[in-house]
């Protein structure tokens, strides 16, 4: 199914239903926003959640969270076809966020001048990255695309503090990453492969055959490990060596092309080559195509195929489903390493099953998104939210070991604190540069009784009718905290705040 | 695992060896198998155990050179730090002699007057079995106290000390990550929490600033007390989620109150005390204020970054140099900073592996087997260089070219756990380990000693 462009499928299917974009009235914004023609805050109109629970776990995953509006969206469309849209929503261009991002110098610079890069200063770059990569999550239709950018990212994680990798991240995202989010696999490999991002981040350009095959092995080892095959595939340190040896030579273009690959010819080994874990020779004097060879050939394994799909699978699934790993490894391999293939039955015949799946512990950034978006906040995506993602130890690009930030519960799981911090500073709008719009949900209550509205905010935070038997307990405590907090003389409007606060930091709320 | 009860013979020579061992470390502990390390006797107040990781590989064979073994400068003509004699080269620029084989980076020299004390001990060759090569796998065994591949162990080594020598009566703080996340080997400890800063563990209301330390306002203390009820809701709406987040919900509000009534605002180091700007010597400090505080701490660990010199990796001066600098002026800062109570604190210094002999075309290293381990603190046997050395010739080094281990890390940490921090069975911490006597640290067990 194609998409057009400009038309987002969340908004398509909402129609007028549940949420409503307004023009709104601006002067003095920037011409970018002005051209873009879409500059809109999104008016909400709150609905009870749909009574199937199915619903929320595939939005909670498939998304960075439900929308307001979302879940009954999605409940009308039916999760298959919800799941069907997302798949073969593959442009990552949105109009929802395009005009959110498109301004930001990094943005600019990227597709018009990347030498000018360099030239920004290291806070801007910084932040800016991490700008763009929040602000799609939170506002994208295309959520799954963002889901993935996410995921991607972390596969080929590349350490923003390291040398001068902020200036090439943004590159490495809008022409290694992001035009392969649910594309082909070995495109996006090889693209990676030729990012001066990867290269620099994993010493490649400093791979070079020298004397008594004393090559780099930094990039060949985490290429073999995390990227491609996987630890226990079974290769050896000798597959290490050899594939160093095929990427002798790929570096990054000196003085003002340094956002560029380049092969050096002078500084490739350029002996014969085998490779035993891929069976593969290469003859002497192949130069780059060594390299090309060897990239191709990792992307087409089948330890590639049962890699990527286990960690598809624990992404989607919060588990490896041996049934499901094999389906998506078998549908990845034989359709030229499709992604969207792949995912199809991790999210068809997995995700959308409840007994096939377990609990996904939120890390930092997904509990960030998730309550932003669920609270319809209208956020910059700058230093207020990023200095909450600080502290909760998820900074973007700011992981420094290849191998990108962990997924499981246990590595997040202790640090409750910052984000009942997190909770209390987005409810009490202490958030620099978001407004939290949760309380909007309240608007249709008038004059409503504090255990209404108690019930009324759990519904639409954890996306469960409030009367379900497993909302219970929770709403029930939030009524006695509300209850004594009115009795000790707390404003209604802070009662709100406290109640919203405790919400987002619930035990519920931690868990996707 | 069943393990022969030593004869008494078996222990006292491990233990005078260990004594005895000194400056002629070198080869002196092959005979030493198969020693039972016997735990200490409890003392009443808490010893504690400061663990910091470099992760990413350190190369020990830069960070305490033999440079009295003739391969080192051989094998890395560049990156190779000038000997302590060498009359070419400025006296900054040289490794600091330790023994007349190994010498100290220069860099390190903060450390030296600890190592004249006899509370800095350095052991090299020390490593696990892990052949990978991978910094995750080999992270993955050591954090769990494992020769190799983390198989289905999945809780950590300090995980395991803790949970063994008991919860009742314990204090709030006695096990810390002062990191973002859990490291790996305290990961399965009942009642471990990770924080970065001392000052900003309190619970902030939305209705306005959480007060200070110490009169957290109400509106705290009720968000606090419902967030209790609700985190020990099981069950409230989880359906069947297996983690259990009341346990660390609990440990964390625990945790608050004792910070509170650390005061950790106020804390000031020590007189004439500086600590470096940088991540280490923060995290370093706050244990300094929780030992000093005698708030119960046992077990801090550290993450360390920055080990992973595939490339420019520098000699004397450079980035592992400044990598180094941190390391030892941090360390230096907080031994002082403790003052008469660091005879009660050991710090371990690990790293996942070392790095390859020779140094590559982008004169870095790559991965390799074996580093170099260190210990500071009372009851540590220092002053020396603790190995077997395993040389750098050809035909000593192992596949592409790497330091062989000649010592298992997990022996160190036995003994450090059985004389420092009073484990009943340290070995049995350690699957599969068949322990051999290390002699890094000190034994006042009478038995041994007579």
């Amino acid at each position: 199914m194609e998409t057009p462009m400009g038309e987002s499928p969340a908004s398509r299917a909402v129609g007028g239903l549940a949420v409503v974009a307004v023009a709104a009235a601006m002067s003095g914004c920037g011409l970018r926003r002005q051209l873009a023609g879409l500059d809109a805050t999104q008016k909400v109109v709150w609905q009870s959640p749909p009574s199937d629970p199915e619903v929320l776990r595939v939005l909670n995953r498939i998304s960075f969270g439900p929308w307001p509006g979302d879940l009954i969206a999605a409940a009308n469309m039916g999760v298959s076809g919800y799941i069907e849209e997302q798949l073969a929503a593959k442009s990552p261009q949105d109009r929802a966020v395009s005009w959110r991002v498109n301004g930001l110098d990094v943005q600019q610079d990227v597709h018009d001048s990347p030498d000018i890069l360099s030239s920004l200063p290291d806070d801007q770059l910084l932040t800016e990255v991490q700008q763009v990569q929040l602000l799609r999550a939170v506002y994208s239709t295309h959520q799954l695309n963002e889901v993935m950018s996410d995921f991607w990212e972390n596969h080929f994680n590349i350490y923003a503090l390291k040398n001068a990798a902020r200036q090439r991240i943004p590159i490495e995202m809008e022409t290694a990453i992001r035009p392969h989010l649910l594309g082909s696999f070995e495109e996006m490999l090889i693209a990676v492969a030729h990012s001066p991002a990867m290269l620099a981040y994993l010493d490649n350009n400093h791979n070079e055959a020298g004397n008594m095959d004393r090559v780099n092995e930094n990039y060949a080892r985490e290429l073999l490990e995390l990227h491609t095959l996987g630890v226990h595939s079974g290769y050896t340190q000798i597959d290490i060596h050899q594939v160093a040896r095929c990427l002798t030579g790929w570096t990054v273009a000196g003085g003002f092309r340094q956002w560029q690959f380049e092969f050096k010819p002078s500084w490739h080994d350029d002996g014969s080559k085998f490779i035993p874990f891929l069976d593969l020779h290469l003859s002497p004097g192949g130069g780059v195509r060594d390299g090309e060879a060897v990239l191709h050939r990792l992307a087409r394994h089948p330890a590639t195929a049962q890699h990527l799909a286990e960690e598809l699978c624990m992404k989607f699934m919060g588990v490896v489903q041996p049934e499901v790993v094999n389906a998506a490894s078998r549908a990845y391999l034989r359709s030229n390493t499709s992604i969207s293939e792949m995912l199809r039955p991790i999210l068809l015949d997995g995700l959308a099953r409840k007994e096939r799946c377990r609990p996904i512990f939120k890390r930092p950034l997904d509990l960030l998104v998730s309550s932003l978006r669920v609270g319809a906040a209208d956020t910059d995506g700058a230093t207020g939210v990023q200095n909450q993602l600080n502290t909760m130890g998820q900074p973007l690009f700011q992981w420094p070991m290849p191998d990108g930030y962990p997924e499981s519960a246990a590595a997040w799981k202790t640090t409750l604190l910052p984000r009942w911090n997190f909770a209390s500073a987005l409810a009490g709008g202490e958030v620099d540069g978001t407004t939290w719009k949760l309380d909007d949900c309240l608007k249709a209550l008038p004059g409503a009784g504090m255990h209404d509205v108690v019930d009324h905010l759990a519904e639409a935070v954890c996306g469960h009718p409030s009367a379900s038997p497993s909302m219970k307990p929770l709403v029930m405590t939030l009524r006695d905290h509300a209850d004594s907090a009115s009795r000790s003389g707390l404003s209604h409007e802070h009662v709100v705040s406290e109640v919203a606060a405790l919400l987002i930091a619930s035990p519920m709320y931690q868990w996707k | 695992m069943s393990i022969d009860k030593p004869t008494r013979r078996q222990l006292l020579s491990g233990a005078i060896l260990s004594v005895l061992l000194g400056a002629s470390a070198v080869d002196s502990f092959a005979s030493l198998r198969h020693v039972i390390i016997k735990s200490e006797p409890k003392q009443d107040e808490q010893n504690a155990l400061v663990v910091l990781f470099l992760r990413g590989g350190a190369d020990g064979l830069n960070i305490i050179a033999p440079y009295g073994d003739e391969n080192y400068y051989r094998l890395r003509p560049t990156l190779g730090i000038a000997a302590p004699t060498s009359s070419k080269t400025p006296t900054g620029s040289r490794l600091l002699d330790l023994d007349g084989f190994f010498g100290m980076h220069p860099a390190m020299a903060p450390l030296l007057p600890l190592y004249h004390q006899g509370t800095f001990l350095p052991i090299h060759a020390v490593g696990s079995n892990d052949h990978t090569l991978s910094h995750f796998q080999a992270m993955a065994a050591m954090e769990r106290g494992l020769a190799e591949d983390a198989g289905d162990v999945a809780s950590g080594w300090l995980a395991r000390y803790l949970n063994e020598s008991g919860s009742d009566g314990r204090s709030p703080l006695r096990a810390v990550a002062l990191s973002d996340t859990l490291p790996d080997s305290l990961r399965g400890t009942s009642g471990a929490v990770a924080l970065t800063r001392l000052s900003q563990f309190e619970l902030k209301s939305p209705t306005g600033a959480g007060g200070t330390q110490h009169h957290p306002n109400d509106r705290s203390e009720a968000m606090a007390q419902t967030l209790q009820l609700l985190y020990s809701q099981s069950g409230s709406g989880m359906e069947h989620r297996t983690e259990d987040l009341s346990a660390v919900s609990e440990a964390t509000l625990r945790a608050m109150k004792a910070v509170q009534q650390l005061d950790p605002d106020h804390y000031r180091p020590a007189a004439g005390v500086e600590y470096p700007t940088s991540g280490l010597s923060l995290a370093l400090k706050q244990a300094a204020c929780m030992v000093k505080g005698e708030v119960g701490l046992e077990v801090a660990c550290i993450n360390v970054e920055g080990w992973d010199t595939h490339v420019a990796q520098g000699g004397d001066t450079g980035w592992q140099a400044s990598r180094l600098t941190d390391l030892s002026s941090s360390l230096a800062a907080f031994m002082n900073d403790l003052g008469d109570k660091a005879a009660r604190v050991t710090v371990v210094i690990m790293t996942e592996f070392g790095r390859r002999a020779y140094q590559n075309t982008g004169l870095g290293t790559d991965h390799g087997r074996a580093s170099v381990m260190m210990l500071l603190g009372g009851g540590v046997c220092g002053g020396r260089v603790l190995t077997k050395w395993p040389g750098l010739a050809a035909h000593q080094l192992v596949g592409p070219g790497n330091l062989h281990v000649t010592t298992d890390y997990r022996d160190v940490l036995a003994e450090v756990l059985a004389r420092r921090m009073h484990a009943e069975n340290a070995t049995a911490l350690f699957p599969g380990l068949h322990p051999k006597a290390v002699g890094a640290i000190k034994t006042a067990n009478p038995a041994a000693t007579a």
